[in-house]
């Protein structure tokens, strides 16, 4: 049993600013929660303040219930996997693992069982005898995450521990902690910048902005459902799309109209129109991902957009068209027989559902709903 | 043409000592020449300073305070540069100019307060005198801080994630990653109490607590070497002879010691 909650954590680096400033989440029982957001938005520093290696300005941190702020990290029976790995540079491979089991006094023959337990999990046996500096990266990475697993840790902490790894190898590594995860059943809490990482590891992701929690949900939700712009644009490859505008009545019926090229895009969806009729008059952000615009149109109230293509990357099983309309740059994915038919620089119609468009509120960012 | 001027240069330097060999082993009669041979071969010169002078002693006196100071210099040395290197506190960059500042002062301007207070605390004539005033070095302290700077924060987090407490990190993790930091402090700090005369002249008068240098020093000055000169060689080599066999054994790290540290004496 391992879960681990946070209410209401605040951390300022001595005097300076504050860098998370009200985080409340809890992670369950068994579950792969990923830390994602851009660089300094204070993923570190809150996996830090979980492994005791820095203080909590204020809030609880609770490990089972028990608040645990003021214990040491020996005592919080978590491990962490680092960055740069972090393996102790005059110990072999065994020792750098044999190392926390050491400290705790258990006996050697159950050490050396715990250590090539691990190996054998992680295909390391046969490096036990080596030295860090004559491996390659990825045979660092198993060794600390071998360190990490002999503890048999309630929790375990990973910090970016794939960004030193060749693309390959990350996708490869990314499987194998899946696997490690259902294996192990542990509970893992997870950082990294990447959010294609974030969205096939995470049971739940929490998305990070400037030390606040922007949303926290299945990978799936986050992507479908994002409460915010922020996440909107974050989460998904190629980012979503977003046409700034204004909603207003036009003969009876709710629209939105584009900024710029002045498109009146009718709302069909009712609960749509309900959620957008505070806001005629004020100015919104839609957002549409990029699967969502078609050569051809899908239904009667697709809308035809008329834009100017840019550019096309054709992969084979999928292709990215970037176009311009007006002052706004859209990309759509479209099959790529379907491209075959545009030419870079010409004009062409692409057709816009508003069932699957979001809107943003422009002035809090969050979802219109 | 170069290497005949380096083997010049190279001949300058070895050739007082060569010399010092030979004479010591010369008889009395044979020193007045520059000779690099020895005249009329003898060990008398040997026999006679091990007769008038108890060497040995003064030999385990000089290994003992020099062991036993420079682990201590590591030691203490290891555990402030830590501090420096990695913790945040009130006053912390004061501590480190004010220990910088200390390496500034010429040893002879300390000689006297230090000499007081060894009286005060009745230290005259014992190990303690000898040991305890050398034992933190600002040198070491700067030498680990500046090493630890350069080890990443993640084996300390690490450490400490494993369950290592402070002293555990520093001397179970860090040191074994600054060996060359350690060798250069103790090549540093060993040669230097081992040379030093002045200090022990003053704080020990009892022959058996004597440092090798203090003996020879006053055996050779102090008349009891009776004008012999060759005796007095002799007891200079005896001297020499440990650093020199450390040297054959550091050689390399010597020179980076050496190199490393334009900021002692
Ligand atoms: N030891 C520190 N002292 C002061 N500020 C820090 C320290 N560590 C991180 N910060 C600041 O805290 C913010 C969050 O940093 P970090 O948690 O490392 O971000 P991330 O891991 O998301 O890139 C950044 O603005 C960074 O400059
Ligand atoms: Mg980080």
């Amino acid at each position: 049993m391992a879960n681990v909650t946070l209410t209401h954590i605040a951390k300022a680096y001595g005097n300076g600013p504050t860098v998370i400033r009200d985080v409340t989440i809890d992670v369950r029982d068994q579950e792969f929660v990923v830390l994602v957001g851009p660089s300094g938005c204070g993923k570190s520093t809150l996996l830090r303040m979980i492994a005791g290696l820095e203080d909590i300005t204020s809030g609880d941190l609770l490990l089972d219930g028990k608040r645990i702020n003021d214990l040491p990290p020996k005592d919080r029976d978590i491990a962490m996997v680092f960055q740069n790995y972090a393996l102790y540079p005059h110990m072999t491979v065994f020792e750098n693992m044999a190392f926390g089991l050491k400290l705790r006094n258990m006996a050697k023959a159950d050490i050396r069982e715990r250590v090539t337990q691990a190996a054998r999990i992680l295909e390391i046996e046969n490096l036990l005898d080596r030295k860090p500096k004559d491996m390659s990266g990825g045979q660092r990475q198993r060794v600390a995450i071998g360190r990490a697993i002999v503890r048999e840790p309630k929790v375990f902490l990973f910090d970016e521990p794939l960004s030193n790894l060749d693309a390959k190898l990350r996708g490869q590594t990314r499987i194998e902690l899946q696997k490690l995860h259902r294996q192990l059943r542990a509970t893992m809490i997870y950082v990294t910048h990447d959010q294609v990482e974030a969205m096939t590891l995470g049971d739940r992701i929490v998305v990070l902005r400037g030390g606040d929690v922007m949303q926290f949900d299945t990978p799936l939700t986050l992507y479908n459902r994002p409460a915010n712009r922020f996440v909107a644009g974050f989460i998904g490859t190629p980012p979503m799309n977003f046409l700034p505008g204004q909603v207003r009545q036009v003969d009876g019926v709710r629209c939105f109209i584009t900024a710029g090229v002045a498109m009146n895009i009718p709302i069909t969806d009712v609960a749509q129109q309900t959620a957008l009729t505070p806001y005629v008059g004020k100015l919104v952000t839609l957002g549409i991902r990029a699967e969502h615009l078609t050569v051809v149109s899908v239904n009667e109230q697709a809308v035809p957009l008329p834009v100017r293509i840019d550019a096309l990357e054709n992969m084979g099983n999928e292709a990215l068209a970037y176009v311009t309309m007006g002052e706004s740059r859209l990309v759509a994915r479209l099959s790529p027989t379907d491209v075959l038919a545009l030419a870079v620089g010409q004009s062409a119609t692409l057709f816009l559902s508003t069932a699957h468009a979001h809107f943003f509120d422009d002035e809090t960012e969050l979802v219109i709903r | 043409m170069k290497y005949f001027l380096l083997a010049l240069a190279a001949l300058t330097f070895v050739y007082p000592f060569i010399w010092m060999l030979s004479a010591s082993l010369s008889a009395e009669s044979g020193l007045g020449d520059l000779t690099l041979l020895p005249e009329q071969f003898t060990w008398n010169n040997y026999v006679t300073v091990f007769t008038k002078i108890p060497l040995g002693r003064a030999f385990l006196n000089s290994a003992f305070v020099a062991i036993i100071t420079t682990g201590l210099v590591l030691i203490t040395g290891a555990m402030v540069g830590y501090a420096l290197a990695r913790y945040e506190f009130v006053g912390r960059d004061w501590i480190f100019y004010a220990i910088i500042f200390t390496m500034t002062l010429p040893f002879q301007i300390t000689l006297i307060p230090n000499y007081i207070t060894m009286v005060r605390l009745g230290w005259i004539d014992t190990y303690l005198a000898l040991i305890v005033p050398f034992s933190l070095s600002s040198l070491a302290v700067l030498l680990f801080r500046q090493a630890f700077q350069s080890l990443p924060q993640a084996l300390i987090d690490a450490a400490r994630i494993d369950g290592a407490g402070e002293l555990r990190i520093i001397f179970q993790i860090l040191v074994p990653n600054v060996l060359p930091t350690v060798l250069t402090i103790t090549i540093l700090t060993f040669m230097g109490l081992w040379n030093e005369a002045l200090w022990p002249l003053i704080v020990i008068r009892d022959e058996s607590t004597m440092t090798m240098p203090q003996l020879v020093t006053l055996f050779s000055v102090g008349g009891r070497a009776e004008g012999q000169l060759g005796v007095k060689i002799a007891a200079a080599v005896l001297l020499a002879v440990p650093v020199v066999i450390l040297y054959l054994f550091f050689q390399k790290h010597f020179i980076r010691s050496m190199a490393s540290s334009g900021l002692k004496d």
